[in-house]
């Protein structure tokens, strides 16, 4: 069995982050939390990641700022955003971010899953 | 004596005096002509006369008239014994009519001129018509002062009465105009002259006594808001009773007017709910955050359970945990709903006693988790703080809410300015000779231009682009606290962090509470 993909969640409330890492890794994949956009950072600088899964609004940095930073290092990461509200005016909906999807809270675990196997190329469960 | 008379009387020994004038015929008519033309104009002079004194009745000294006629009537009639002595030498009785007209012309000529002095003293017409006149203008701008005021006491809006304070101290309704019987439902005509308390229902008699009494007893001005029951429903009226005094100081009589603040209070109300919506709606963003997270969590942790289900790996121990974890959400998510709703809601309640300390806490714990998401920090300091204050709490929190909502902009302009800014302290504490109770927000956003400090509270004072400030929150605020007794007060302070801001305090009076009304609420 090759490595399992690894996902970096960006959440912080807790009991979301457990929720959707116990799901996450109950679906194969190796899950690690962070309860924001600094700590998100620090993990994807120390380890290799193949999906980034964040929230928007986050204390010390925000979702949006994290997924800029992101994408200065890596163009091609998989980013899903899972928000609690969309302002009208964010630009994340722009091309130049892709691939990112992104879904308004509250959120279904399996189209998470879903998504995360279609943009890492795995086989989609039903 | 008789036969004396008869002798005096005797004609016998005289000739006519016809004979004098030799019987001439010419003469003669010329004589009779002239006198009867004379003794007739004399004797309708009197007629005349007489005539004039009768049918003006307000003739002044008539009786002198009286006696012009009969002077005149005698003068005539000596005419008349001319022409009789002209063929019948009566010349004794000529002689004694003439001694009567001469009594008559000597009464008449002493009592004119015993009379002239008061004669002269009576005004001439033309001095009449003058003063005629003057009493005409003075009568006419009488009439039009009396139509000016009197049009203003009729068809002012304002509702205005004359209460008469009677002898024994009691009070009388002397005039009421028409506005106020509209307003009121009554009559003018049948509450004039009659005591206040037979006038109007005893519950409105117990409210205004009171109040015309405060203002016989101090002889002075006072205004005061009162809530009538009128026959058009209930009514607000800001009233004013001003005393009139007699000569010694005593007040006789109370002038009073009332203005209709109904719909002034309505729409002050109306700015308080508006700008509460608006507090609403600036918390709507962050609400919509709010709900969405423990929908998420609670959505995460049942298609979880959900999947161990299916693949038959669910242990109770397991279920359990998600289930008290879903209930735990649905808790949270129902106070957010209740907060919001209690928020909205018209806080047209009656004041009652509460802790501040609650509303407070209200106030940190709605805004606490949406300021930590944009790195601001609310520090609580509970101090002691057990005193109750009167009010009305939602109000309290509405006004705490919008210092943190200022404290918020202002840290995040100072931000904006490449300063570090993000804590906001607040404290509840008793004041130490526990009379009241102060409460303190301050935060590190930098502090408020000196030059503007003083006009912050004023109402659309704001220095917030527009969309962002409507510059009521402060005066709403202002009002809020002033309500209840109490003040608010901002200044710039320095940290102990080295950075800078602003605190408001706000002191409200602690009263003490009655035991009937110890049942504390908070919102
Ligand atoms: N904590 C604060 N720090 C700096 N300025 C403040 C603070 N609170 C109020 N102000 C000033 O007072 C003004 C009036 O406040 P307010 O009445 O709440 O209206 P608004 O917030 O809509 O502008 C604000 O525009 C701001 O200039
Ligand atoms: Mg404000």
């Amino acid at each position: 069995m090759p490595d399992p993909f690894h996902i970096l969640i960006a959440e912080d409330e807790v009991l979301a982050a457990m929720a959707l890492e116990d799901f996450l890794s109950f679906k194969g994949f190796r899950v690690t939390v962070a309860a924001n956009g600094v700590e998100a950072l620090e993990r994807y600088a120390s380890e290799r990641v193949h999906a980034l899964v964040t929230d928007l609004r986050m204390p010390r940095m925000d979702g949006q700022t994290l997924i800029r930073e992101i994408r200065e290092r890596d163009a091609a990461l998989p980013v899903v955003v899972m928000t609690g509200y969309l302002t009208q005016d964010s630009d994340l909906t722009h091309e130049r971010w892709k691939p990112l999807e992104i879904f308004s809270k509250p959120v279904n675990p399996r189209t998470i899953c879903n998504t995360l196997n279609r943009m890492l190329g795995l086989p989609q469960e039903v | 004596m008789a036969v004396g008379l008869e002798e005096f009387l005797d004609t016998g020994g005289f000739v006519p005096h016809g004979v004098c004038l030799l019987w001439r015929p010419d003469i003669l008519m010329l004589h009779v002509a002239s006198d009867v033309l004379i003794g007739l104009s004399y004797f309708s002079i009197p007629v005349a006369l007489t005539y004039f004194v009768i049918r003006r009745r307000d003739v002044a000294f008539g009786w002198m008239a009286l006696l012009f006629a009969l002077f005149i009537i005698a003068c005539g009639t000596t005419h008349f014994l001319s022409i009789w002595t002209l063929w019948t030498p009566d010349y004794v009785l000529e002689g004694l009519v003439k001694l009567v007209t001469a009594f008559a012309s000597l009464a008449t000529a002493a009592a004119l001129w015993w009379l002239m002095p008061r004669l002269l003293a009576l005004p001439s017409p033309r001095e009449l018509e003058a003063s005629n006149r003057a009493l005409a203008l003075e009568v006419a701008t009488r009439r039009e002062m009396e139509a000016r005021y009197s049009s203003f006491f009729n068809n002012l809006g304002e509702a205005l009465f004359i209460v008469q304070v009677l002898p024994d101290g009691d009070f009388a309704y002397e005039a009421i105009n028409p506005a106020l019987a509209r307003i009121g439902g009554l009559d003018p005509e049948q509450l004039r002259d009659r005591r206040v308390r037979d006038a109007v229902a005893p519950e409105l008699a117990d409210l205004v006594i009171p109040r015309y009494t405060a203002c016989r007893d101090s002889g002075e001005t006072i205004d005061y808001e009162e809530t009538l029951d009128m026959p058009a429903g209930q009514r607000v009226f800001h009233t004013m009773l001003v005393p009139v005094k007699d000569a010694a100081g005593r007040v006789i009589q109370i002038l009073g007017s009332g203005r209709d603040v109904t719909e002034r209070k309505r729409l002050q109300e109306e700015v308080v709910q508006t700008s509460k919506l608006a507090t609403l709606g600036t918390l709507a963003a962050g609400m919509a955050h709010e709900m969405s997270q423990p929908l998420n969590v609670i959505r995460l942790w049942t298609e979880n359970t959900l999947t161990r289900l299916h693949e038959n790996l669910l242990d109770p121990a397991r279920a359990e945990r998600a289930l008290k974890l879903v209930i735990e959400q649905t808790d949270r998510m129902g106070k957010l709903i209740d907060h919001v709703r209690t928020f909205g809601r018209r806080d047209g309640g009656g004041m009652r006693a509460f802790h501040p300390a609650h509303c407070v806490e209200s106030a940190v714990e709605l805004v606490r988790h949406q300021y930590a998401l944009e790195d601001i920090e609310i520090v609580e300091h509970a101090g002691l703080a057990q005193l109750p204050v009167t009010g009305r709490p939602l109000e309290l929190e509405q006004v705490i809410l919008n210092l943190f909502s200022n404290a918020r902009d202002a840290i995040v302009a100072r931000r904006a300015s490449g300063e570090a800014a993000g804590r906001i302290m607040v404290a509840v504490s008793d004041d130490p000779d526990r009379q009241s109770v102060v409460i303190q927000v301050t935060d590190d956003g930098g502090g408020i231009d000196p030059s503007v400090l003083p006009q912050i509270f004023d109402p659309f004072f704001t220095t917030k682009e527009v969309g962002k400030g409507s510059g009521l929150g402060l005066s709403i605020g202002y009002g809020i606290i002033d309500g209840m007794g109490g003040r608010i007060e901002a200044r710039n302070v320095e940290l102990e962090s080295g950075s800078r801001g602003v605190r408001f305090t706000i002191t409200l009076p602690s009263q003490p509470v009655s035991s009937s009304d110890r049942e504390f609420s908070h919102a």
